[in-house]
């Protein structure tokens, strides 16, 4: 019996392939950030944290971390709000109704960010003629991420029981006793899970930012100068320092809502 | 405060999403769609009601527009394909390590767009990866150049940074499919490709859908990838960016925006179709 064998030792090597195509990249970035030798190329030099220091040291860096920051912790805690309401409304809603709803509200996750960023640009500076911004890039980065956040909550309320709420209010709780109560304790995991995943979209975004936020920096705005105008190695560093803060709030995110698969 | 009725409390609370939607997308997207038809005089936009604007997409951007589309139906077949093999994989082949696989999809979902396409520069670049491990070992002195700046470095770039996004579609459709369906498949006397083809896709319809709307759509509006490792490859997302940037001809940008739209959607609606006749030959 060698076909099953084969077979076998071909998914394998499939899957092994796959797996190193998702993951090679990264790592060699975060590789190269380490690395001696001002180009990005192998073979390597040495250890250095000298990319760190030049990029600790660059004067727009600071800015750009601090703007990211106050943006993705803005657009999670307004996203959850706004997509935990909307999901609770959601899951009480005659099935048909809420899934046009869902459609419609996750029409922004399919367009290309370059339509939504442009539109957006137009919209504030020539019909609202409001001033360009931190306030307009928060309010532009709602636009994809709440999709976001009202489909990981109305996944999770799809399966919850609602019989707890009304035994609640059948013990005499008002509907926001029982919602603070029982509702909000059980699906808080889930919540802050989909405030996570919403502080990494904001954080990586790029082409909506570079629209709506007029002058000054992101991270990846940041990046985006560097990695056009000059070779410098120190964006192995900023690029390593994007890459953790977005995995590793996705990774928090997948740990506290204690996904399964 | 009083009880409300239920219908009235449940759009109260959809009240801000549905806000958000009405403001933040919709408005600016039928604001974005007037635009189209505005006219341009001394760099000065003015509202008007022309199709100039659209006609002069067709006749000076439609081989770009076309190049364009073949490209962005490129990255949605190799993509769509590779996300179907391993979603299987991840389903069906990989036993207790599913999950870890899936872990990883999700994880690197989020690695950061712009710097996944950074990371394809540096591998493919002439001073970069491939090429330095080439010199290394004697293979070539010097370095090869066809890696990147043509539309294969797009397509590379582009299927790897859309690849977890194809996935989990897919993967969602496969995990509502039981074990016991596939074994009677093969009780039946189907070998693994015929369980696979006869059983599996058919149940996976609209998760390819939804795969390859994604990838279409997002990669043939993509202008980033283009112009980082596409080199001279024309792509429309870089001309449309162009009447922002440097251009300042908001009202062609847009009426190119929607043609690349309205044309995406055409082809996505006729390789649904043919999706569905391939599935139920």
């Amino acid at each position: 019996m060698s076909a099953p064998l084969a077979s076998k030792l071909l998914w394998l090597a499939f899957i092994a392939f796959v797996v190193l195509f998702l993951t090679l990249p990264l790592v060699l970035v975060i590789v190269f950030s380490f690395n001696m030798s001002a180009l990005t190329s192998l073979p390597l030099t040495g250890l250095t944290l000298d990319w760190y220091a030049r990029l600790f040291g660059n004067e727009s860096f600071w800015p750009a971390l601090r703007a990211s920051l106050v943006i993705g912790v803005t657009v999670a805690l307004l996203s959850v709000v706004i997509g935990t309401l909307a999901a609770l409304g959601l899951a009480r809603m005659p099935r048909r109704w809420a899934a046009i709803a869902m459609t419609s509200l996750s029409a922004p996750m399919m367009l290309p960010s370059l339509i939504i960023g442009i539109a957006l640009l137009s919209y504030f500076v020539r019909f609202l003629k409001i001033p360009l911004g931190l306030p307009t890039v928060v309010l532009s980065h709602l636009v994809i991420v709440v999709p976001f956040v009202v489909a990981i909550l109305h996944a999770r309320l799809a399966s919850f029981d609602w019989s707890l709420v009304e035994s609640a209010q059948d013990l005499g709780a008002s509907p926001s006793r029982a919602f603070f109560t029982v509702t909000l304790p059980i699906v808080q995991p889930t919540i802050v899970g989909a405030g996570l995943i919403a502080l990494a979209l904001s954080l990586d975004d790029f082409v909506i930012t570079f629209f709506t936020i007029g002058s000054g920096n992101t991270l990846p705005t940041m990046v985006w100068g560097m990695v056009r105008t000059t070779l410098d190695p120190s964006i192995n560093a900023v690029a390593t320092l994007l890459i953790l803060l977005s995995i590793g709030s996705t990774a928090l995110a997948l740990s506290v809502s204690k996904y399964r698969g | 405060m009083g009880r409300l009725p239920r219908l009235p409390r449940q759009l109260t609370a959809l009240a801000p999403a549905a806000a958000a939607w009405l403001l933040l997308f919709a408005a600016p997207l039928a604001y974005f769609f007037v635009i189209s038809f505005w006219s341009v005089r001394a760099r000065i936009m003015r509202p008007d009601l022309t199709g100039r604007n659209y006609l002069a997409t067709l006749a000076d951007y439609g081989d770009v527009l076309l190049h364009t589309l073949l490209i962005g139906l490129a990255i949605a077949f190799v993509t769509t394909a590779l996300a179907y093999a391993f979603a299987f994989a991840i389903r069906f082949r990989a036993g207790t390590w599913g999950n870890a696989l899936l872990l990883l999809t999700l994880i690197t979902l989020f690695g950061g767009y712009l710097v996944k396409i950074y990371a394809w520069k540096s591998i493919l670049g002439r001073d970069g990866i491939i090429n330095g491990v080439l010199r290394s070992i004697g293979i070539i002195d010097e370095p090869l150049t066809f890696f990147i700046y043509n539309a294969n470095a797009v397509v590379i770039t582009l299927a790897y940074f859309l690849l977890p996004f194809a996935v989990l579609p897919i993967y969602g459709n496969m995990r509502a499919i039981p074990d016991s369906l596939i074994e009677a498949a093969r009780d039946l006397g189907a070998n693994t490709f015929r369980a696979s083809r006869d059983v599996v896709l058919p149940l996976c319809e609209r998760g390819i859908a939804v795969a390859f709307l994604l990838t279409f759509l997002i990669s043939v509006g993509d202008y980033v990838t283009p112009r980082l490792v596409g080199g001279g490859t024309s792509m429309m997302g870089h001309f449309i960016e162009t009447q922002f940037s440097f251009g300042f001809n908001w009202p062609m940008g847009s009426a190119m925006a929607f043609t690349l739209m309205a044309s995406s959607l055409v082809i996505f609606l006729l390789c649904r179709i043919a999706l569905r006749q391939l599935i139920s030959l």
